[in-house]
């Protein structure tokens, strides 16, 4: 079984040597993580910065939309051969604005899409939490083996964790 | 911190306690638990008069909606008649679309002045919704591209006869998709907020939109990218909708109007327009809602200095144009100025020059004028009502050319000048009163200033002795 434990912190340098102790005490990166009602800047607090993949959402969206849209246009001129002021059946001018327009629906629509599966919303097991870290609290949070809880535990309390919650 | 920027300009003694007072009232850091209860708090605030102005505003929301279904039933195929609707809908558009962008930029660019401002700026990009609805007496208005076998000059040449009112509207649905995401995306942390610290259905809703949200790394660091992909995203639709707008809605009813500077000009003044209207929203949410302890003159004085910048640019497009035409001489080139300057709607012209441009120039240009909370929002309304007015000298003009000779080669003959009407009256007053609405309703269920966003602004910033001054010390992370 595994447990999740949270420490709560009202000093930032308290929390960041939270997760020194963490991280000292073997407990594998990814494993832990901080807790904050506002975005510290990355790193302050030695925390492990995964990738995120999200730019990949509205370069395969405007992919697609720009694809449906060529394929639209393109085949409405050809389905309809009607030469304007001299240029190609197939000019790319014309068929522009619908390219711009499918690829910016499209890029839209899936980064939207993006964000909520990059975002790892919706949450539906937050695990151990506490309302007061939108008020200003820094959380450490652990997910670890029942065993090791309490070599958390005692990593955060050392840090000064003003309460231990566990879930 | 990667770096740190020092930020001030005071020097010593008397002219430093004298700059102080004109400019560095440094703001006070609040701590992180009092910001999320009084941003909140915001919700309730006023209660009383917020709900009364909204009861007035529903009220001339409701009448500008009969007027116009009465307009559609009696003068339905009139396309002159719809002039003013389309001006106003050019208007609320560059108005309120452009303000994100004060947003956007400013998030980009990681100016720390701007955070307590980004929410605002987001928000009224929800008229994007009222804007789509009035568009759509519009699109059923507006001219097929080909009449009697003859098709108008315009940007779909090898497309369908529906092509600028279908594709208008898609354009519009793009940029409602990306505002709404632009929004969500800014305020997944104040539902947080709101889930741990409302109550009521508040709460529940706050508790529903946060899908979860808990404030990890992962969240955070890709929030910062999704609010830098789809302001992005905002951007290229927004520029993208002035085009069409402009080129469909305007450029293309007008035989003879061919101007390649006027989509870039229509954009340029909504972003004049857009910062105008975040100032009289600062400025409201001081005075009305008790907000001084999170917006200082710092917001006030950055965007004063934008908005007289992009008043000088406006007047950089409008001769750009102008000039081509002026040289240019051919019948279409005096027809642009006959008709568009110089024609029936004259006036007009010139109150919209004075108002968007030299009058803003000439009150924007003193620093204590930027300096005051009062003199840049007087000089925001000046340059708001001179937009009106340019979009009226346009739409209006537009409007009211006669179908039959959309497809000349140029106008040759001007129509008279069309006045507004009560109901024209009714539905641009009610346009108008929806917009405000909307952004005020909006203000009820979310604090006006980001929760998060102040709150990363009092983490990021110190005020601090330099010398014999005072100055802001910000932390810029990467």
């Amino acid at each position: 079984m595994s447990k999740s434990v949270l420490g709560l912190y009202n000093d930032p340098n308290q929390a960041a040597d939270a997760m020194d102790a963490l991280k000292n005490a073997g407990f594998a990166q990814g494993t832990f993580d901080v807790l904050t009602g506002t975005p510290y800047p990355e790193g302050a607090f030695g925390e492990h910065v995964p990738q995120h993949r999200l730019f990949r959402f509205p370069a395969f969206g405007a992919i697609i939309g720009f694809t449906l849209a060529l394929f639209l246009t393109a085949a409405t001129q050809i389905a309809y051969p009607l030469v304007t002021g001299g240029k190609p059946i197939l000019s790319l001018f014309a068929m522009l604005v619908i390219l711009y327009e499918m690829s910016m629906l499209s890029a839209v629509i899936s980064t939207v899409v993006g964000i909520v599966i990059e975002s790892r919303l919706p949450n539906v097991n937050p695990g151990v939490y506490d309302n007061r870290i939108t008020e200003g609290l820094i959380g450490v949070v652990i997910t670890t083996d029942d065993d090791k809880a309490d070599t958390a535990i005692d990593a955060l309390n050392g840090a000064g964790a003003m309460e231990i919650k566990q879930a | 911190m990667a770096s740190e920027a020092v930020h001030s300009g005071a020097h010593s003694g008397v002219h430093a306690e004298a700059h102080e007072e004109a400019h560095h009232e440094l703001p006070a850091r609040v701590e992180p638990d009092v910001t999320t209860s009084e941003l909140i708090a915001t919700t309730e605030a006023n209660a009383t008069g917020v709900r009364n102005w909204m009861w007035i505003l529903g009220a001339l929301t409701l009448v500008g909606i009969v007027v116009a279904f009465v307009k559609v039933l009696i003068e339905w195929s009139d396309q002159d008649e719809w002039g003013y609707t389309a001006a106003m809908v050019a208007f609320l558009f560059s108005a309120f679309g452009g303000a994100p962008l004060v947003a956007i930029a400013g998030t980009l660019a990681k100016g720390n002045w701007v955070r307590p401002i980004a929410r605002f700026a987001a928000l009224c990009s929800l008229v994007s919704i009222i804007c789509t609805i009035w568009m759509i007496p519009l699109i059923l208005n507006l001219p097929m591209l080909v009449v009697d076998g003859a098709r108008r000059r315009s940007i779909w040449f090898e497309g369908p006869d529906v092509s600028p009112h279908i594709w208008a509207l898609v354009a519009m649905i793009t940029l409602i998709i990306s505002a709404l995401g632009l929004i969500y995306a800014y305020a997944i942390p104040d539902f947080a907020a709101m889930r741990d610290h409302s109550t009521g259905w508040k709460q529940r809703f706050g508790a529903w939109l946060a899908r979860g949200w808990i404030g990890t790394t992962v969240q955070w660091r890709t929030m910062r990218m999704r609010i830098g992909m789809m302001g992005t995203l905002y951007f290229f639709t927004f520029v993208f909708v002035h085009f069409i707008i402009s080129t469909d809605f305007a450029m293309s009813l007008v035989p003879g109007w061919r101007d390649a500077i006027f989509p870039m000009y229509h954009a340029i003044s909504s972003i004049q327009a857009g910062l105008a209207v975040t100032v009289i929203g600062l400025w409201a949410a001081r005075k009305y809602l008790g907000l001084n302890k999170y917006l200082h003159l710092d917001q006030f004085w950055s965007i004063g200095r934008l908005m007289f910048a992009f008043t000088l640019l406006w007047g950089y497009f409008f001769i750009s144009a102008f000039i081509v035409f002026w040289y240019g001489r051919s019948g279409s080139d005096q027809m642009w100025i006959d008709y568009l300057i110089l024609g029936p709607y004259f006036w007009v012209f010139i109150l919209a020059v004075l108002f968007i441009w030299f009058t803003p120039w000439w009150w924007l240009i003193w620093n204590r004028v930027r300096r005051s909370y009062n003199g840049t929002a007087i000089g925001a309304g000046l340059i708001l009502l001179g937009v009106f007015l340019d979009r009226v000298r346009l739409y209006v003009a537009a409007w009211t050319v006669p179908e039959d000779r959309i497809h000349e080669r140029f106008l040759t003959e001007y129509p008279s000048t069309v006045y507004p009407d009560v109901m024209d009256i009714f539905i641009m007053v009610g346009a108008l009163a929806g917009s405000i609405l909307l952004i005020l309703a909006a203000t009820r269920v979310l604090p006006i200033l980001s929760i998060w966003d102040v709150q990363q602004f009092n983490l990021l910033y110190r005020p601090v002795e330099y010398m014999k001054t005072k100055v802001s010390l910000i932390g810029k992370p990467d």
